[in-house]
């Protein structure tokens, strides 16, 4: 049966679905602020055009991820770690997987309250899902913008969480992570 | 034979002034009179409005040749339900209202159609004046008649757009018209 024991190693479709999508939030990150410098302009629409169409990428990657991860374990915890650290770890988690639905929907929500449709990379364009209104996007705006910095702070301390463990404890929490590597088998 | 000439003379007199009032005068009712454009911004359609429009018509679908469509739209008006984007819109590299303030489309000629009416017409829009085509329908009713259609142009062929938007990588060259009229009898 499968499951038996969890696994030593994150599987190549998890590590799939983390350095991707890893890749994307660089990206994301890097369009929103260029584009927020901008006035409205055609650069400016571009930019976010590809923003909305990578937005909506992370999406539907969170839903396969999601679904992909409630019927397959990651491997557990190093043994040495104190009971707050596990908490912290767990919260880290969760709170990326929440943040995985939210910044998209909060971002789609936005692009229809503002009745500026989310087109696909303009292979098709996504329904709105909420009617234009101004108040509403402000809001959702301030929203999307409060989150990416929390976004942006879970993500340093999960970088920051990795190389500890990688430099300091010298387990092999990011190794396990990273494609053509091995792990040492744990005691 | 004289009298005979004075009577064919008044015979058709009569005969044209019974053509001129079988052509019915209709204005547009500004509550429930719409028209809307849809333009396509990063691979997206997105709908606007214009608020304020008159339409003066003479029609009669057994008189097409003295039937005619007269529709003025102050420009100022448009809503693209984005206070942001439309101050865009109104601006000079878009319909330029402080010197565009108005568009006028007038028929050159209607013509029977399976649906129901097509027509030519000439469009001044941005101060360049083109013939647009329109497809419509005509339905009397009780107090008035409904007139509602559709047309197709394009932006660039009237200048509209210069500078950042002259390109139609991210604002599409072409647009959707699409009017639905309720009118009144003229009195």
């Amino acid at each position: 049966m499968p499951n038996q024991s969890p696994p030593k190693r994150y599987s190549a479709v998890a590590q799939g679905f983390h350095w991707l999508i890893a890749a994307l939030i660089v990206v994301q990150f890097t369009l929103a602020w260029s584009a927020d410098d901008l006035p409205l302009g055609a650069r400016k629409l571009a930019l976010l055009a590809r923003h909305k169409s990578f937005g909506m990428t992370i999406l539907m990657l969170a839903v396969l991820r999601l679904l992909w991860r409630l019927f397959n374990r990651p491997p557990e915890l190093p043994a040495g770690m104190t009971g707050i650290e596990r908490r912290l770890a767990r919260a880290t988690h969760v709170l990326f997987y929440v943040l995985l639905f939210v910044m998209p929907l909060t971002g789609w929500m936005m692009s229809s309250a503002k009745n500026y449709s989310v087109s696909w990379f303009d292979q098709f364009t996504w329904p709105n899902l909420i009617a234009p209104n101004e108040q509403a996007f402000n809001f959702l705006r301030t929203t999307h913008d409060t989150l990416s910095w929390l976004l942006f702070a879970v993500a340093l301390l999960h970088i920051l969480a990795a190389l500890k463990h990688h430099f300091w404890n010298k387990d092999d929490v990011l190794k396990r992570m990273l494609p053509f590597t091995k792990s040492e088998k744990q005691s | 034979m004289r009298n005979i000439y004075l009577a064919g003379t008044a015979a058709m007199l009569l005969a044209a002034t019974v053509a001129a009032a079988a052509v019915a005068g209709y204005t547009s009712d500004p509550q429930q009179s719409r028209l809307e454009f849809v333009g396509v911004q990063a691979g997206a359609e997105f709908k606007g409005v214009f608020h304020k429009f008159t339409a003066n018509v003479d029609f009669a679908p057994d008189t097409l040749a003295s039937s005619r469509i007269d529709v003025q739209i102050d420009m100022n008006s448009v809503d693209s339900m984005d206070k942001d984007r439309d101050a865009t819109i109104r601006g000079k590299d878009v319909f330029d209202v402080a010197h565009n303030p108005t568009a006028h489309y007038v028929t050159k000629s209607i013509s029977k159609t399976a649906a129901g009416f097509s027509a030519v017409g000439a469009l001044t829009l941005h101060g360049v004046t083109k013939d647009v085509p329109i497809e419509f329908q005509f339905v009397p009713g009780a107090a008035g008649a409904k007139l509602s259609g559709s047309a197709k142009l394009n932006r660039l062929d009237f200048g509209v757009g210069q500078g950042d938007w002259k390109s139609t990588d991210t604002v599409g060259d072409a647009v959707k018209i699409n009017f639905s009229l309720v009118l009144k009898p003229k009195g």
